[in-house]
Formats: C-alpha cells, sequence, structure tokens
C-alpha cells in the first residue's frame, strides 16, 4: 500500500492526497473503506471553514464511492484514490480494474445520473424491498452531495471514476 | 435501562425512562445482517414503548446505505403494523448528512419525524449571542487577556501544543493564542453559527490561518477522546445550566497528562469605589437574575469542586481581577454599559421585573462606570482561573 500527500498541479485541481493498493488486498477487508475514506476526510478538511462538519460529509461521499468500488471491480490490478482540490470543490478519482461486465455497470450507472427523476429513482432505490441495488452509493452522491459524476477509460482493464464535490455550507 | 450493547463500531442504547434509543458512533456494515443484535434491541425497544419512541442518532457519525436501509425498513415496519406509534428522530446539523437522510423517512410515513438539535436548545444564552453584543466581547477578552497571556504558562499552556478552545464564541481567544502560544493545532467550537462565522471573517481579515473554527454542542461534541494536550473553556460553564455536563465532555476530549484550563466569574463580588453600596447591591441582583435563567455566574470559585468532581487532578486555582487601571477607564465603561443594556434592559424585563426594580438596577450599573471612570475611583470585575490535569 502506498499513501502520500503530494501537492503537484492535477490540471487545474492541486492533489492533495493519493492511496494505491492491489485491488484484491482492498477487497480483502470490507472494513478498508471506512478507514481509508475517514483517514481522507481528516486529512483533507482541517482547512476547510468548519473542518468537522466537512469531514463528516467528505467521509460520507467518499465512503459510498469505495463501497461501491469494494463490491465491483475485477479481481486484481492497481485501485488508486486520489484527491485534488480546485478553491471550494474536491475532485475525488478511484482508478478502478474492470473487466468487460463492471466497465459496462459503471458507465450506464454514471451515464443514467444525468437522466430523468435521478432524485426519485434515489429515494425508490433507498426504501425498495430486498438488497440495495449497486448503484445506491452514486444515485446518493448525485442527489444527496449534488456530485457531478464521470467516467473515462484509462487502458484496457481500468475505469477512472471521477466525483466532483462542493461540499462547503455557506456560513449561516 | 434494558440494554447498553458495544457493537462494532457504534453503540446501542435504550433509555427506558425517556422512550429513547441512542445510535452513536460508525454504522457501516457490509451486510444488513451484520446489524442483526441492532435491530433485534430496536424491534425489542419499539415493542416496550407506548406513544413515541425517540430515536437519537445525534452522535451517529457515519450511517452508509446499507445501514440506514436495514434502519429505515424496521421503523417503517413498526409505523405501518402499529397504529399508535409515533418515532421522533433526533438529529444533529453537526453531522451534516444525517437530517437530509432520515428526513426522507417521514415522505414515506408522516408519523415518522425529524427534530434537528441546535442551538434552541440553549434558550437563556440567546441574550449573550446577539450581533449587537460582539464589539463587548471583543473588548472584554482585550482586558482579561492582558491577564491570561501571563497565567496561561503557569497552567501548562506551551507552544506546540495541541489546543481546543471548547465554547470559543467569537473566535478571538484562539486568535490571541494562535499568536502567542504557536499551537501545533487548534480547533474552537461553538454553538452559534453567527459567532463562528465572525470568528472566521475577523481570522480571515487578520490573515490568520490554522485555527479550526467548528460548530458543535459543547455537552456532546463529536470530536474523538483524548487528542487535546490543553483544552479551554472560558466563562462558559457559568451560562451551561449543568456544567459537569461540559466538564466530562472536556475530559473526554482531553488527552491523558493533558490540562483542561476554565475561566468564570462570582458576579456578586464585582466592585467599586465610590458608590461602592449601590454597585454592590446590582451585582446580587445579576447573580440572582441569572440563577432566575438557570446560569451560575458565582460558579467561579466553585471551580475547584468542579474539576475535582470531574476526575481531575493536580487542580491549579488563582483569580484576577480586571479594572479600570487595565489600559483605557473606557473600555470597562464600555463592558459595564453593555450589561447594563443586556441584563437590566433584557434579561431583567423578560423576567418581568417592575420598572422600578429595573431603575434601581440600572443604577448600580451607572455608579459602576462612574467609578471606573472617576480620576480617583477604582472598579473591578473578578475571574477565577482553574485548570486540572487529566490523569494518565
Amino acid at each position: 500500500m502506498n499513501l502520500g500527500a503530494v501537492s503537484k498541479d492535477a490540471g487545474e485541481h492541486a492533489e492533495l492526497l493519493e492511496f494505491d493498493m492491489d485491488m484484491d488486498g482492498f477487497a480483502s477487508n470490507w472494513a478498508y473503506c471506512d478507514r481509508l475514506s475517514t483517514y481522507f476526510a481528516r486529512m483533507i478538511s482541517h482547512n476547510r471553514s468548519d473542518s468537522l462538519l466537512y469531514s463528516n460529509l467528505f467521509s460520507s461521499a467518499l465512503n459510498e464511492l469505495l463501497e461501491t468500488v469494494y463490491r465491483l471491480h475485477a479481481p486484481s490490478g492497481r485501485f488508486v484514490c486520489s484527491v485534488a482540490r480546485r478553491g471550494a470543490s474536491e475532485r475525488i478519482t478511484l482508478t478502478v480494474p474492470v473487466d468487460a461486465e463492471t466497465a459496462i455497470f459503471y458507465r450506464e450507472s454514471v451515464s443514467l445520473l444525468a437522466e430523468g427523476d435521478v432524485a426519485g429513482r434515489y429515494h425508490r432505490a433507498l426504501f425498495a424491498d430486498g438488497p440495495l441495488q449497486p448503484s445506491i452509493g452514486l444515485l446518493e452522491l448525485a442527489v444527496d452531495y449534488a456530485a457531478r459524476l464521470s467516467v473515462e477509460p484509462t487502458g484496457e482493464n481500468a475505469i477512472r471514476l471521477i466525483a466532483e464535490l462542493t461540499l462547503e455550507v455557506a456560513d449561516a | 435501562m434494558i440494554a447498553d450493547a458495544l457493537v462494532q463500531t457504534y453503540r446501542i442504547a435504550f433509555d427506558e425512562n425517556n422512550q429513547e434509543l441512542a445510535l452513536s458512533g460508525s454504522m457501516r456494515p457490509e451486510r444488513a445482517t451484520d446489524m442483526a443484535d441492532c435491530i433485534r434491541l430496536l424491534e425489542k425497544s419499539i415493542a416496550s414503548i407506548r406513544g413515541t419512541i425517540y430515536l437519537n442518532v445525534k452522535r451517529l457519525v457515519r450511517l452508509n446505505n446499507v445501514a440506514f436501509h436495514t434502519l429505515a425498513g424496521t421503523l417503517l415496519k413498526a409505523v405501518d403494523e402499529r397504529p399508535d406509534l409515533k418515532i421522533s428522530i433526533v438529529t444533529s446539523s453537526v453531522i451534516g448528512w444525517s437530517t437530509k437522510k432520515f428526513g426522507t423517512l417521514t415522505t414515506k410515513n408522516p408519523r415518522i419525524v425529524v427534530e434537528e438539535y441546535d442551538s434552541e436548545f440553549y434558550p437563556g444564552q440567546t441574550f449573550l449571542e446577539e450581533g449587537g453584543f460582539i464589539p463587548i466581547l471583543r473588548t472584554q477578552t482585550k482586558l482579561t487577556w492582558r491577564h491570561e497571556k501571563e497565567i496561561l504558562p503557569r497552567h501548562g499552556l506551551k507552544p506546540g501544543m495541541t489546543i481546543a478552545d471548547i465554547c470559543c464564541g467569537i473566535g478571538d481567544f484562539a486568535q490571541l493564542v494562535h499568536k502567542e502560544f504557536s499551537p501545533g493545532r487548534i480547533v474552537a467550537l461553538d454553538h452559534s453559527k453567527s459567532s463562528l462565522s465572525y470568528a472566521r471573517s475577523v481570522a480571515a481579515d487578520f490573515g490568520i490561518h490554522g485555527i479550526e473554527y467548528t460548530y458543535g454542542d459543547a455537552s456532546e461534541m463529536l470530536l474523538e477522546d483524548n487528542q487535546f494536550d490543553f483544552v479551554t473553556c472560558r466563562h462558559s460553564l457559568q451560562i451551561f445550566n449543568k456544567p459537569e455536563f461540559i466538564l466530562k465532555e472536556l475530559f473526554r476530549i482531553c488527552k491523558p497528562g493533558g490540562r483542561i484550563y476554565i475561566t468564570n466569574e462570582k458576579n456578586s463580588h464585582c466592585l467599586g469605589e465610590p458608590r461602592a453600596e449601590s454597585i454592590q447591591w446590582t451585582y446580587n441582583e445579576v447573580a440572582k437574575l441569572f440563577d432566575h435563567f438557570d446560569m451560575d455566574v458565582e460558579l467561579g470559585p466553585k471551580s475547584r469542586r468542579y474539576m475535582l468532581d470531574a476526575g481531575l487532578e493536580d487542580i491549579r486555582m488563582e483569580s484576577f481581577m480586571v479594572t479600570n487601571l487595565d489600559g483605557d477607564p473606557q473600555d470597562f465603561a464600555e463592558i459595564i454599559q453593555s450589561w447594563e443594556n443586556v441584563y437590566a434592559g433584557d434579561m431583567a424585563v423578560k423576567r418581568g421585573d417592575s420598572p422600578e426594580f429595573i431603575q434601581k438596577f440600572r443604577q448600580g450599573f451607572q455608579d459602576h462606570i462612574f467609578a471606573a471612570l472617576h480620576p480617583k475611583g477604582y472598579a473591578g470585575w473578578p475571574i477565577w482561573v482553574a485548570s486540572g490535569r487529566k490523569p494518565l
């Protein structure tokens, strides 16, 4: 596992923190989703206007993304999670090893976020009987966190899942 | 209490007397079945009550969709099956996500309601949080800081420490500590969003970076245990109706071996010459007035007892007197004038005092100002400082 704080530019964003590990290692322990999202949230929130509130929100959003990846990925390959900042926004980039089936899931799920009544679909999914649908976390980010999600191809066996978030709450 | 179990990273407890089930911590299970114990206790608790059950999630910091889906299913099933049942979910705006998330339950069944806990739970303090009071709070800190910057090192404050300033108000003390003592980290917490907004704007104007101004409830903070070397809480225990609850939280977030530093007043000991008698009468009445609103502005000398009862050791205690001789006497006079405006103009009126009483009450403040500005006068405002160490 590698974890580092970096300050290089990621386009117009300043990269804050990057983590990478083998996917089979990440997927060996469910608790990594919680630990990783909590650690990232603490590290990047200290200079936000309300560090505790920001950390809670960021951890919740990132955790849903990580749980999605935990459930849907190719068995092997490098998994990379990085966070970059531009002003009030954070950009989470997850590089996820995928096979054909999981690649389709990510592309279609993100594509559907731009169509129709997303909030309605999210709330119906949240209260549906039986197990939750695998895209619930992506729906939550789009609805509750107003995240802008996109998927970019990167080589043959991986995709980049990108979430742009603006969580800073204006002072009352 | 019929059950109190620690389940993985979250805690669940049912208080039968208050019909309240409290969930706290981090609830991010992989599968619904991982929450079987929690759901059993929830169902058992609901079955044992009549009327309304309160689900307290004020300190449930993290909750994933698996957990929400499982909790929601159980709660909705319960209200569907029992027409007499109401569920009140108490959230905290400090958490950020929870009011919105749990609020979706109301759309599924209106007998599930969500209440957001916030500063309305400290109604007495609103007198002291109005925007007009801010310049006076700054002047107060200016006058007390002259003393406290010498006192703080005697109570263990050193550069590089991790500091929490709880009930930071308008944040000026944190800014002075940041400048004078170069802490490694400083978190300043208050439950007044308007005060925090002011604190952030002042810090930005003055180019001060590194103070984490955080919204939160001092009696139920979300800060983690054993984090801070030095925890300050100034002029605040005296305006909470249960100061021991705040001290318990200060103790919790303080590192073992770290110190908790508090300041409080004993208002009836404010003094002045000339016109001492009128001044003394008014400040005795100030103490009674605050007591009416469940605030103990006589707390200062009781600090030692509170700290010992909280489990602290190596208690250090001293007092200092802010006086009209601390710089410009007009600063002192302005503080007293603001007290008169709030205590006589707002609080006494709210208590329903007669015009005659209020006139006499105001006179004592005017006499205190007279003493402060008199060329041969002396006017004082005593403050008690206490600190204690959290045992290793």
